[in-house]
């Protein structure tokens, strides 16, 4: 049981955590002794449902749940006061690489080891000028960790901050405005990722289904990657991984081998801090004279499909244009690859074949974007921030802007 | 009785053939439905309400009577539906009383029937569900091809046979990929090298009499030379016997209603038809499908109400013996109003049915296709919601096996599914209405685009004059009325709804034009609107004779007419403001973002009231 091994590294921890006094130190070699408290825990990332979930509080496979017993031990040896402020900072900064981050257990038992009444500010006045700045802040982030990973405050979080800081301090306010927000801006994502996002092959494949949003699509694994795990998955070998409906399939039969189709990309789909490429076949719009085929006037047995009449829609009542409605031509299938070369790309299309005899004799032409061969820069998965990489900033943990290079945690 | 039959049949042989019933020789007339869409009522189509003579009324009497004995001595419904089967010598009966061939006409051994008369007896008949789906499977639409298409030939070879109930016939139009999409049909018929044959192959799905039919008159595709040469697939209509060989069928469907009625699958393979047994030409039976079916629908209107007077009698007896809280149920308010509603509906769609087959019986050729199919929709949802109060009064009682209402009730929903579902037929009504108006007001509608400042101050104008309050008057009352004064109140409303209604059909014509098709919830109003107005006047019509003749209790009828009107009147006004405003604003918008939602995701998607998030 892992919870028996934070008992037995407590001692080692204790003494170090003492001496470290400023809090600037690099806590690596503080922490390392609890990083390997649970070797585990990282394994199985998908595991947890909902950290948020309020049934999931106490799970008792929690990897936070070590962490708090190992705090709690901690908490019950008296009190030295910067030493505990440094050392939750540190634990604080250590958490996403001990997969504790969304144990609330784990941030009270943080809580449980600063000392309740001494940063209570006494008296309207001293509420005023931002008193135990550095104390009260150490709060703030300690709350801020936990919203950034939507982790749900609970009354006994509320019950804990109260003591060590007393009514209406900046915490306190900053734990009301999270209870007013989480909550509203839990279920916001329409389409919800598994809380630690798997690397490779698994988060193709996620990405993949949620641009692929038909309910008969199916996604197919063309090529395994080769590896096919690890920090260098498909180094030898690309994953290809495909994806088309029953409509596609029909769109494509019925395209007709005097027009081309076109394989366009690559084009960049974020995962959280994954960096995807996929490829896209689709067609040229059809002109409209052939979009429409003429319909049979002898079609429907019960009702006219069409009036003759020689009148338009008025102009004050067409409705049908919308800015995003723009003409595109049919997308036939989708595709995410481990590599953006042609080579890896004609292997898509000869297993789209299988299924679309009409593919092979329809001209394919490739429309790919120079430099963005995901080859020269595969996607990667967030690597597992190290000990010590501190608290990534918060522009790492959003997808830049342009679209460029896949974030780098700071420390890397 | 029997011998009766026969002596009589043998009597009315000697008479006038029906074709002589009334002269065939006038031009085609515009119908009476498609006008209401320009805001015009045709009183003189409806008014006075068509009459039968007296020799008729009293043959078709002398018909009713031991139909009716027949069917309330020798037909056990019960049975029927538990054994899901019509015993032999039911059918028997029912061949022997001639039922079988109510509409062929006499020289071929039918009864020879007007509409207005097999009307009539399809009152009686639909007291069983099984028996009449049987019947109508038989003549409304699986011999109609042959009545109304046929050569001489087919007719003299087949239709005796036919009506004498020896053969039983059915209609194989649907296929599995197939509902009313003529483009999804497989079934093939290749012509033979020696080209005296076809050969059919396909299968047909849900065939009504399809284990017992020995007639089949089947829809496939066959290859047809244009005009301009071009080979193209034609469906083209067949009269197929079983004995040609190749016909098998699967075993009957097991079915929610209409239990004892035999519907299976018919298989076709290498079936060899002779071409003598096209009906109509090679590459034409899309048009006799559509007429076959057109044909057939006003009869539910009579079956319907017949079974809703039943039911009246069945429930009133129930309600005025029961008591509870010392009070016999039929003192109850609640109570009361199902009586009312279930003899409004029955006293209108009665009203409608008759009225249209009095207008298929007139000389010419009246194409009442339209108000066939608003009765058959007025009538089929009418029957549902009676059936359902019937059943109501009855509470718990209503719904065990031991009472014949959950049967009903059964029986009853099919109504709303097969001879074109309701939904389809509204899209009839609405669309073929708006195609009559649009040719009619398209250069008007255009002048107006262009800007002809005439026209689009007359059209102001008369704008103007309607938001200000018109006294609208289509000549139904005053002193040149055709309307009894005492339904005067009603008679104003139907004019008044019928003039608005065209305004709204204009309004609507210059705002979508021929995209109108693709909006389906205002064809949906439309037609609600249109089949209310016709309902209106055929209850004022009759209502109006009934009173003027002096016929036993014409009171009540005035009062179910004026009750109908009123609320009529207020669901037009309620439709027509909606079908006036924009999407966005009559709730169009809403209803097909929140549908879009579900079906993208093809599940209720709110989250459950007890979920939480914090």
């Amino acid at each position: 049981m892992p919870a028996v091994t934070p008992v037995g590294t407590v001692p080692a921890l204790t003494p170090v955590g003492t001496v470290t006094l400023v809090p600037t130190v690099t806590p690596v070699p503080a922490m390392t002794p609890v990083g390997t408290i649970d070797p585990g825990a990282r394994s199985d990332p998908g595991a947890r449902s909902d950290p948020g979930a309020p049934g999931a509080r106490d799970d008792p496979g929690d990897p936070g749940a070590a962490l708090a017993a190992a705090l709690e031990e901690l908490a019950r040896s008296p009190p030295g006061r910067g030493a505990r402020l440094a050392l939750v900072e540190a634990a604080l900064a250590a958490m996403p690489a001990l997969g504790a981050e969304r144990s609330l257990a784990a941030y009270k038992a943080l809580l449980r080891l600063l000392p309740r009444g001494a940063w209570v500010p006494r008296g309207a006045v001293q509420r005023l000028l931002f008193p135990f700045p550095r104390q009260h802040e150490c709060g703030l982030r300690l709350l801020e960790c936990m919203e950034r990973h939507g982790v749900m405050p609970d009354a006994e979080m509320r019950f804990l901050l109260l003591g060590v800081f007393g009514p209406r301090s900046r915490p306190l306010r900053k734990l009301q405005r999270m209870q007013f927000w989480l909550p509203r801006l839990r279920h916001l994502d329409p389409h919800p990722l598994p809380p630690r996002l798997p690397p490779g092959l698994a988060a193709a494949r996620l990405g993949l289904q949620r641009m692929a949003t038909e309910p008969g699509a199916t996604v197919t694994l063309v090529q395994r990657p080769v590896p096919d795990s690890g920090d260098d998955e498909g180094s030898v070998q690309p994953y290809i991984l495909s994806s088309q409906s029953p409509e596609q399939r029909e769109l494509l039969a019925r395209h007709g081998p005097d027009r081309p189709v076109f394989v366009e990309g690559p084009f960049p789909l974020w995962l959280r801090g994954t960096l995807l490429k996929y490829f896209v076949l689709r067609g040229d719009p059809l002109p409209p004279h052939l979009r429409d085929p003429p319909l049979d006037p002898e079609r429907s047995f019960y009702f006219p499909l069409r009036l003759e009449l020689d009148l338009e829609r008025g102009p004050w009542d067409d409705e049908d244009f919308h800015v995003d409605e723009v003409e595109e031509g049919p997308v036939l299938a989708l595709c995410v690859a481990g590599a953006g070369d042609r080579r890896t790309l004609g292997r898509w299309l000869a297993a789209l074949q299988r299924h679309n005899p009409a593919l092979g004799r329809t001209p394919v032409l490739f429309r790919l974007t120079p430099g963005g061969d995901p080859a020269a820069d595969p996607p990667q998965g967030p690597r597992d921030p190290r000990l010590g990489a501190g608290t990534p900033g918060a522009a790492a943990l959003e997808p830049p802007e342009d679209g460029g290079e896949p974030p780098k945690s700071s420390g890397e | 009785m029997t011998a009766a039959l026969l002596l009589l049949r043998a009597l009315r042989a000697a008479r006038a053939s029906p074709a002589a019933r009334g002269l065939r020789t006038a031009a085609p007339r515009r119908a009476f439905a498609k006008e209401l869409f320009l805001g015009t009522l045709r009183k003189e189509e409806v008014f006075p309400y068509p009459e039968i003579s007296n020799e008729e009324l009293a043959e078709i009497n002398q018909f009713v009577g031991p139909v009716e004995k027949f069917f309330n001595e020798e037909v056990d419904s019960k049975k029927i539906d538990q054994d899901a089967k019509i015993p032999p010598e039911t059918l028997q009966g029912l061949k022997d009383l001639g039922l079988f061939g109510m509409q062929i006409p006499e020289e071929y051994g039918g009864l020879g029937l007007s509409n207005t008369m097999y009307a009539r007896l399809g009152e009686i008949i639909s007291l069983d569900g099984s028996i009449a789906v049987t019947l109508a499977a038989h003549q409304a639409i699986g011999l109609k091809g042959i009545l109304i298409a046929g050569t001489e030939e087919q007719k003299a070879k087949y239709l005796p046979r036919l009506a004498s109930g020896e053969h039983i016939a059915a209609f194989c139009l649907t296929e599995p990929g197939s509902g009313s999409d003529a483009a999804s049909i497989q079934t093939r018929a290749t012509l033979s090298e020696d080209g005296k044959h076809f050969l059919l192959n396909g299968s047909k799905v849900w065939i009504s009499n399809g284990g017992l039919a020995s007639i089949f008159t089947v829809f496939a595709r066959t290859e047809v030379v244009d005009k301009d040469g071009q080979v193209k697939d034609k469906i083209t209509a067949f009269i197929v016997e079983r004995d040609f060989g190749g016909v098998t069928h699967g075993k009957p469907e097991d079915k929610l209603g209409i239990r004892g009625s035999n519907t299976c699958e018919v298989h076709f393979e290498n079936t060899k038809v002779p071409v003598e047994n096209v009906i109509g030409e090679v590459g034409g039976g899309f048009k006799v499908a559509m007429n076959i079916l057109n044909s057939g629908r006003f009869s539910m209107g009579s079956a319907s109400a017949g079974m809703i007077k039943k039911l009246i009698e069945l429930t009133s007896e129930y309600a005025c013996t029961r008591k509870q809280f010392n009070k016999k149920l039929s003192q109850f308010g609640l109570i009361q109003e199902k009586f009312c509603l279930m003899a409004v509906k029955a006293y209108v769609m009665e009203s409608m049915a008759y009225l249209t087959a009095g207008m298929m019986d007139r000389p010419g050729f009246p194409d009442c296709s339209v108000e066939a199919a608003m009765v058959k929709v007025f009538s089929s949802e009418g029957a549902w919601a009676c059936v359902s109060e019937a059943l109501q009064i009855f509470g718990g009682l209503g719904y065990m096996k031991d009472y014949p209402y959950e049967r009903y009730l059964r029986d009853t929903r099919i109504l709303l599914i097969f001879e074109g579902t309701n939904e389809i037929l509204r899209m009839y009504i609405a669309l073929t209405g708006m195609q009559h108006a649009g040719k009619i007001l398209t250069d008007k509608i255009k002048a107006i685009k262009k800007g002809n400042m005439g026209v689009a101050l007359g059209e102001f104008l008369t704008r103007l004059q309607d938001t200000l309050g018109r006294k609208v008057d289509l000549g139904l009352v005053g002193d040149r009325g055709v309307v009894h004064p005492s339904l005067q109140e009603s008679a104003k409303k139907l004019e008044e709804n019928v003039y608005y209604f065209g305004t709204t059909v204009r309004g609507l014509l210059s705002r979508f034009g021929k995209t109108i098709v693709e909006e389906q919830l205002v064809l949906k109003r439309v037609a609600d609107v249109v089949i209310n107005l016709y309902a209106m006047t055929a209850a004022i019509s009759r209502a109006s004779r009934s009173i003027s003749i002096g016929l036993r209790n014409h009171d009540h009828e005035v009062l179910l007419t004026n009750i109908f009107c009123t609320e009529a009147y207020f669901k037009n006004n309620y439709a027509m403001a909606q079908l006036e405003k924009y999407a966005d604003e009559n709730l169009d918008d809403s209803i097909k973002k929140a549908a879009k939602q579900i079906l993208e995701k093809r599940a209720y998607i709110c989250s459950h009231p007890l979920d939480r998030t914090f």
